[in-house]
């Protein structure tokens, strides 16, 4: 519950506060939503085992948007941060989908 | 492998293990878990919302770029198809005033008839007489969709090329043309045919096909060129689908070129003799042993 609230307050407090993303942090933010949402399906399918916890779900969002950032700055000072970037959306992309996975057999049990 | 069966298999973080491990041992949970969950998931929420505003932004001012540079460029070349009519226009006025102008002097008409002459042979003034026009078009495109470019239905074998008009002027020239134009646009001795992209430029002007070759040259021109290499070549053109035909005309009548201009080149200050005497003179030492 404080869960689902919590969402939809940020959601609602970007969509009406619009705050302006600074130029040098624009190329990060794809990589930060898909790193979001690693967290996110992460701690539901957490959730759904039974072993959800608040401390390692904030932990692993903040750590996950952080270091894909750092990953895909890094590729750019090195002038490969178009690649970089794909590996970590390809990298976290399976996670997510796997964890998905995981949530439609908890919840369909197929 | 080995990575990609982990990453697949170890999708969930190890820390949710390990912590469930610790409750089950007796740790007690933490006082501020559900603040720092509300305040994680608005972090979440704040993201995701701030992605998608800036994305639609992003995209809005991209598509508004796009059509305030295309706008632009249309003012622009219809700005510069302005100015160049009036150029015309002015070139024209000019040259007209500069005729009657020397015409008042006995020195004048004879500096204007050179003047005309030397326009007629450079390309600097229109010229007309008989000759012939080249037509040449694209190949249709291929129904079998062989060789085909997708984006623009086009074959590239079908297509003529600048090297393709290049060759072909050449061979008129050769064929004793004295005056070219290639879809009006009258060539000098300074006239590059080039490409960019898929489009063949004459001296930097865009043609569309079909392409047409005008050239005002003897009677035999037509036969010389047909039968030379201009001839095999337009055949070899034809095995490519590229269409052509050779037209006899009467009366051919080719425009000034738009600008014949030296930067670096001037007259010598002392002419070492007058050009139509030089030339006279040459004739002469050439006739006699």
């Amino acid at each position: 519950m404080i869960a689902l609230l919590g969402l939809v307050l940020g959601v609602v407090a970007g969509l009406f506060l619009e705050p302006t993303v600074p130029t040098w942090m624009q190329p990060y933010l794809p990589i930060a939503v898909v790193a979001a949402l690693d967290a996110v399906f992460g701690g539901l399918r957490a959730l759904l085992d039974g072993i959800f916890d608040d401390r390692v779900f904030v932990v692993s969002f903040v750590a996950n948007v952080l270091v894909a950032a750092l990953i895909v700055y890094l590729g750019d000072q090195l002038g490969v941060g178009a690649q970089l970037s794909t590996g970590v959306v390809v990298v976290l992309g399976i996670r997510i989908f796997s964890n998905a996975a995981s949530i439609r057999r908890h919840l369909f049990s197929a | 492998m080995l990575l990609l069966t982990s990453l697949v298999e170890d999708s969930l973080d190890d820390g949710y293990a390990r912590a469930a491990a610790r409750r089950a041992a007796g740790e007690p949970p933490s006082r501020y878990g559900p603040v720092l969950l509300l305040a994680g998931l608005v972090a979440v929420g704040l993201l995701l919302a701030t992605a998608a505003v800036q994305t639609r932004e992003r995209a809005d001012t991209v598509a508004e770029a796009r059509d305030a540079l295309t706008a632009e460029i249309e003012d622009r070349s219809a700005a510069n198809d302005r100015v160049e009519r009036q150029l015309d226009r002015e070139r024209a006025r000019a040259a007209r005033e500069r005729r009657q102008q020397l015409r008042a002097t006995d020195e004048g008409a004879t500096v204007e008839r050179r003047l005309t002459r030397l326009e007629t042979v450079t390309g600097a003034g229109a010229v007309s007489g008989p000759g012939f026009v080249l037509r040449l078009d694209d190949a249709p495109a291929d129904p079998s969709g062989a060789d085909v470019d997708p984006r623009t239905d086009q074959s590239d074998e079908g297509r003529v090329s600048d090297r393709d008009l290049q060759t072909l002027v050449n061979e008129v020239w050769a064929s004793g043309a004295e005056a070219v134009a290639i879809n009006g646009q009258r060539l000098t001795a300074l006239s590059a045919i080039r490409s960019a992209g898929e489009a063949v430029l004459v001296d930097f002007r865009p043609l569309s096909p079909p392409y047409e070759v005008t050239a005002v040259g003897p009677d035999d021109m037509r036969a010389t060129f047909v039968d030379g290499f201009g001839g095999s070549y337009l055949a070899v053109l034809r095995d490519y689908g590229i269409d052509y035909a050779v037209t006899d005309e009467d009366e051919l009548l080719l425009p000034a070129s738009a600008g014949v201009t030296v930067r670096y080149a001037v007259s010598p200050r002392r002419l070492p003799q007058d050009p139509d005497e030089s030339s006279d003179s040459e004739q002469n030492r050439e006739s006699t042993p």
